[in-house]
């Protein structure tokens, strides 16, 4: 090696070093603007969103649903004394009264059937009038009530009362009542509820429902299908089912490369509601998701 | 291996070349520190022939300058043919030959003339040959280091595939630290072979007129050397 090449290898090798040396220091490095611009942001990936409406006058409305079970329950021990005593001496003046009094009394018997102490019971309250009373139900037909002259009768025309009215008895007479009274009522709540979805539960509404269409949308590939986005029309039932069939509204972003596409981008689509389906979606805010259009697009599968 | 992509990821803004090595696989690693060794050859190559080749053409201007102003060869000869120039050396070609071929009592002229050319001929070829020893070195870093960082660039990115693969994910995090480091690989054998290709060129063309004026001054101290033979003595 020559003394020139020692030379040339030398500074040759200083000069790597050196441009090493200040790329490693970034000398020319190219500043980031937009990370100063743009801070760091939190995202956290959940699954289980609680979707519950902020609306203030839904929690003013609880008594409506509390009237018919309260009747059944408290019907239960007053019954229990009265009924013996009542079937015999007021069956004849007034025909609606001693109707819904014997029936709850009936009930206890009803429920103690199918279990083992029902015996106990059965005895120590009713013996003069409850035999009649389990016949009577169990077999409903007016031809025993023939069969048995004598005890029936009186209780005959109490039994046909009770014929047809031991189904609604369960819930108490003051259940057809509440109802027409719940009527307007929950008319009235629900109305509230309606209006009182909001942009923050319409977008955790939106959340939800794409969250659970996401594991059954798959978007098609090929040139431009990222570019394609279905709208489909949606009618939900109370329940979250399906109310009809989905209705492709529209398919826009179409070119000429993903023509071929959009067919099964729509079929895609409607595939992907009618697997969804039913919908899990809270029943409060029912009038917020009763009818969706759901738009797919590329943004949706990922 | 994910932690230290994602890192990077995130201060990507920065491209350290350190980093970029310390990260690459051992195949790229391997690619990047033969082409850098490359690199520093080919500008040492550069440096050494460049002061070199400047050296040579500028003495020999010099030195034939001087030989046609001289009044007595031989005295130049003496004073001047141990110097290691290339018209030096083809100069004391000559005149040895012809000190050699006149030294005898009968002068074969034609054969004279033409072991004088030869010897001067093959000294200059000598010095070229000399001269350009490193050049192909020159020519092969040129044309092969970025196919060798090519190589490496296609390991780095099948493995950013894989990596890909592994993940279940394609996005640019995961994807763009991995070609990152592969396309610095051929970052470099671009590096080592612009500079190479560009002063191959450069010398090929400056050896070229060295030995064209090697030649011109060879064959115009032939022809002195033929006019002498043909003085009567």
């Amino acid at each position: 090696m020559e003394r020139t090449e020692k030379i040339g290898l030398g500074v040759a090798t200083a000069g790597h070093v050196l441009l090493f040396g200040l790329l490693s220091t970034g000398f020319l490095a190219t500043p980031n603007p937009l990370k100063l611009n743009s801070p760091p942001m939190d995202v956290s990936l959940v699954d289980e969103i609680d979707l519950k409406s902020t609306a203030p006058q839904i929690s003013t409305t609880p008594p409506p649903p509390s009237v018919a079970p309260e009747t059944g329950e408290t019907a239960e021990p007053a019954p229990s004394i009265a009924a013996p005593s009542e079937p015999v001496v007021a069956p004849p003046p007034p025909a609606p009264r001693p109707a819904p009094k014997p029936a709850p009394a009936t009930k206890p018997v009803e429920r103690a059937a199918p279990k083992p102490p029902a015996p106990k019971p059965a005895p120590a309250k009713a013996k003069p009038a409850k035999p009649a009373p389990p016949v009577e139900k169990t077999k409903a037909a007016p031809a025993k009530e023939k069969a048995k002259p004598a005890p029936p009768k009186p209780a005959a025309a109490t039994g046909k009362g009770k014929a047809d009215k031991p189904r609604g008895s369960q819930l108490g007479p003051d259940f057809l009542k509440g109802i027409n009274t719940e009527a307007p009522r929950a008319a009235a709540p629900v109305a509230p509820a309606a209006s009182s979805v909001g942009p923050r539960q319409k977008a955790a509404l939106d959340a939800e429902i794409r969250r659970q269409l996401k594991p059954h949308w798959k978007a098609p590939t090929g040139a431009d299908a990222e570019q394609l986005r279905t709208v489909v029309a949606v009618e939900l039932t109370q329940s979250g089912a399906l109310a009809g069939a989905p209705e492709v509204v529209e398919t826009t972003g179409t070119t000429a490369s993903n023509r071929a596409q959009v067919k099964l981008h729509q079929e895609l689509a409607v595939k992907a509601v009618r697997l969804a389906a039913p919908f899990k979606l809270p029943p409060d805010l029912y009038d917020g998701w009763k009818s969706l259009r759901i738009s797919f697009d590329k943004r949706l599968s990922q | 291996m994910t932690m230290p992509a994602l890192t990077l990821a995130t201060d990507a803004a920065t491209i350290s070349p350190l980093a970029l090595f310390l990260q690459a696989d051992i195949v790229v690693k391997g690619v990047m520190a033969g082409l850098l060794l490359a690199s520093i050859w080919t500008w040492a190559i550069i440096i050494g022939f460049g002061v070199s080749l400047g050296r040579a053409r500028k003495g020999c201007a010099k030195f034939e300058n001087d030989f046609w102003q001289t009044e007595d060869i031989d005295r130049f000869y003496e004073t001047r043919a141990k110097s290691d120039l290339p018209s030096a050396k083809v100069m004391a070609a000559g005149v040895a030959e012809w000190r050699r071929s006149t030294a005898a009592k009968t002068i074969d002229r034609d054969g004279t003339r033409d072991r004088l050319a030869t010897a001067m001929s093959s000294a200059s070829a000598a010095e070229i040959d000399r001269l350009s020893d490193r050049l192909n070195i020159l020519a092969t870093i040129g044309s092969v280091a970025p196919f060798v960082g090519l190589f490496g660039t296609v390991w780095g990115i099948m493995r950013a595939f894989t990596s890909i693969a592994a993940e279940q994910n394609s996005s640019l995090a995961v994807v763009a630290p991995g070609i990152a480091e592969a396309l610095f690989a051929t970052a470099i054998g671009l590096f080592a072979a612009i500079p190479a290709v560009i002063a191959y060129n450069r010398f090929s063309h400056g050896i070229n007129r060295l030995e064209a004026r090697l030649n011109r001054f060879a064959d115009a101290f032939y022809a002195t050397l033929s006019r002498e033979l043909e003085a009567p003595r």
